[in-house]
């Protein structure tokens, strides 16, 4: 049991790192959102907490929540423009924000080291803290969904035009996902620089992309466990099943195509959504059995 | 100096254009942003590349081998991913995603096919001559890939605006329901538009591999960023704005690339196209209500 944990530890805290960004796309795409820029706030965070983990005092908690506040900022930026806007538009200008966070770390070497990255930072995310992270969020979030924010994404999500006529301001609550998904992607990047001692400017590219995103289809876009299940799925498939981890940029390709065609809603959604349908099915025979039996209805 | 630059910026950019082109036809017909575009322009430069090394074409049947494969493989896209797509009633992000696994299907297979390695076309294969012409430097390349684009951009507007199946393409563009009704079969009209814009792409991708001497299954990544800018600024789904915006942005990354540096002008680039969705998200060469039409 305990070479087991030795052995996939690594693994694991990669999926807790993974779930939290995933956490940051779910974040956009639940509110409507056609945000790819995780991978892109996930730099900002990364490059911020290291940056000021080893070059200032102010300490692994204090750095973490500077990075968070980069991240929000960088959100906050980023729906300027990108509120007023829906669609295809947002997905342009945030994947071509993501392809400039990665020339901009590139070419910023004083500052990030340019293509050998930041290296020797200190390794202060534990397994555990990793753990409470996504716990924490998760709840957040949660709650969130369960609030007036929440019901408003979910609106937004579904019909836009429905939305605005109950009086939504769609643009002011694409901000709010906007500053939130920039927070918890730059929380997820800052914690894969502490844990794993080492950034360079292409970890937070274009495959970083594909999974996340591939990550929160296959899950599911509306229940938060839905973000967390694709995650683990993706990451711990090919380690379990070798010849898979040669072909994996092919098959998270075909995932992604098979499953938004076949699974829209993707797994966890789908699942629930098909629960929900059976319980209300039963309720519904159990009336008209107890009707037929002759009992009276009140 | 500055007019030797701008000369190279437009040839660039004519280019940009056409690659542009494709992504904003598709777009402005069917609401479809093929990101996978990226990968057919890389898989045009390929097939050109493999036509003149292993098949020993000459060049101008390699180049047609390119746009015709590049075709064929924009139109499976077409078959494979957005048409099963459309019959499960997928919305406008299902096809985002699809084509962001497509594109990675594409580039995965052009990494293995290669060792990820970048190829280069054999020496001399195009004739290097250059021209004198009111004190700068024009090679005959840059003045066949100026009138390659000139006469690919002039047959897509007749296309579009004086064949029969160009004027159904364009019914379709506006309303597929009632061009349905009035005899047009819409399945056609993507499988040709798709094509059309497998062939813009790959027209694309051998120039500039030629141009620049260099084929790598990454070569459609940095393209896409460029047309992501020429298609804002010219207006989803118009066809002369494609075309004036994707110069304008050659001559701009030109600039910023021999003046400033060239790490920076994809984030100059890119500032732009910041700038642009923010005071004029429709563009500079569309109308209001033409964002959903062509040209």
């Amino acid at each position: 049991m305990m070479e087991f944990v030795v052995t996939y530890r690594p693994l694991f805290d990669l999926i807790c790192i993974y779930s939290i960004l995933a956490l940051s796309q779910y974040v956009a795409l639940r509110a409507g959102l056609f945000s790819l820029a995780t991978p892109g706030f996930a730099s900002v965070g990364g490059y911020a907490g290291a940056i000021l983990l080893k070059d200032t005092a102010l300490g692994p908690v204090l750095s973490a929540l500077g990075a968070i506040l980069c991240g929000v900022a960088v959100g906050l930026f980023l729906s300027l423009p990108l509120a007023k806007l829906r669609g295809a538009f947002q997905s342009i200008a945030t994947i071509g924000f993501v392809q400039i966070m990665v020339s901009l770390t590139l070419f910023a070497q004083p500052l990030t080291g340019g293509a050998l990255g930041l290296n020797a930072i200190p390794k202060v995310a534990t397994t555990g803290l990793l753990v409470a992270v996504v716990i924490a969020l998760t709840a957040l979030l949660a709650v969130i969904n369960r609030s007036g924010i929440g019901r408003a994404f979910d609106a937004i999500r579904q019909d836009y035009t429905v939305a605005m006529s109950l009086g939504i301001s769609v643009s002011r609550y694409f901000r709010y996902a906007f500053a939130l998904s920039g927070a918890i992607g730059a929380l997820g990047g800052c914690l894969l620089a502490y844990d794993t001692y080492s950034i360079q400017p292409d970890v937070f590219g274009f495959p970083m992309l594909v999974l996340i995103i591939a990550a929160v289809i296959l899950g599911g876009r509306a229940i938060v466990a839905g973000p967390l299940v694709g995650t683990a799925f993706l990451i711990v498939l090919p380690e379990f099943i070798r010849p898979l981890a040669d072909e994996r940029l092919l098959l998270q390709g075909l995932l992604l195509i098979v499953v938004i065609i076949y699974l829209p809603q993707g797994i966890v959604d789908s699942l629930t959504q098909r629960w929900k349908l059976r319980r209300a099915l039963t309720a519904r025979s159990g009336e008209q059995r107890a009707r037929a039996h002759g009992l009276p209805s009140a | 100096m500055l007019a030797q630059q701008l000369i190279n910026g437009v040839v660039v950019g004519a280019v940009y254009a056409l690659f542009s082109l494709g992504l904003t036809l598709v777009f402005g017909m069917h609401r479809i942003l093929n990101l996978a575009h990226g990968a057919v322009f890389m898989w045009g430069a390929f097939i050109g590349y493999f036509a003149v090394t292993l098949g020993r074409l000459p060049l101008w049947a390699a180049f047609i081998a390119a746009v015709l494969g590049a075709g064929f493989v924009s139109v499976a896209l077409e078959l494979c991913v957005f048409r099963p797509l459309r019959r499960h009633q997928g919305d406008e992000f299902g096809t985002i995603v699809a084509s962001i696994g497509a594109n990675l299907i594409l580039m995965d297979l052009a990494q293995q096919a290669t060792n990820a390695q970048t190829l280069r076309f054999p020496f001399g294969i195009f004739p290097i001559l250059f021209f004198n012409f009111l004190g700068m430097r024009v090679s005959l390349q840059q003045v066949v890939i100026l009138a390659a684009v000139a006469i690919i951009v002039v047959g897509l507007l007749l296309f579009l605006f004086r064949t029969s199946l160009g004027s159904e393409a364009r019914a379709v563009a506006v309303n597929e329901q009632t061009a349905m009704l009035l005899g047009v079969n819409p399945g056609l009209v993507y499988l040709t538009s798709f094509f059309i814009a497998g062939m813009l792409a790959g027209a694309a991708g051998v120039i500039l591999g030629i141009a620049f001497n260099s084929v790598s299954y990454v070569m459609g990544e940095a393209v896409m960023l460029q047309a992501f800018v020429v298609i804002v600024l010219g207006g989803l789904g118009s066809v002369v704005g494609a075309v004036l915006s994707g110069i304008l942005i050659g001559m701009i990354q030109t600039l910023t690339t021999a003046y400033i540096s060239t790490e920076l002008s994809d984030a100059v680039v890119f500032g732009l196209l910041f700038i642009v969705l923010l005071v004029r998200p429709s563009g500079f060469f569309a109308g209001v209500h033409t964002e959903h039409r062509v040209a």
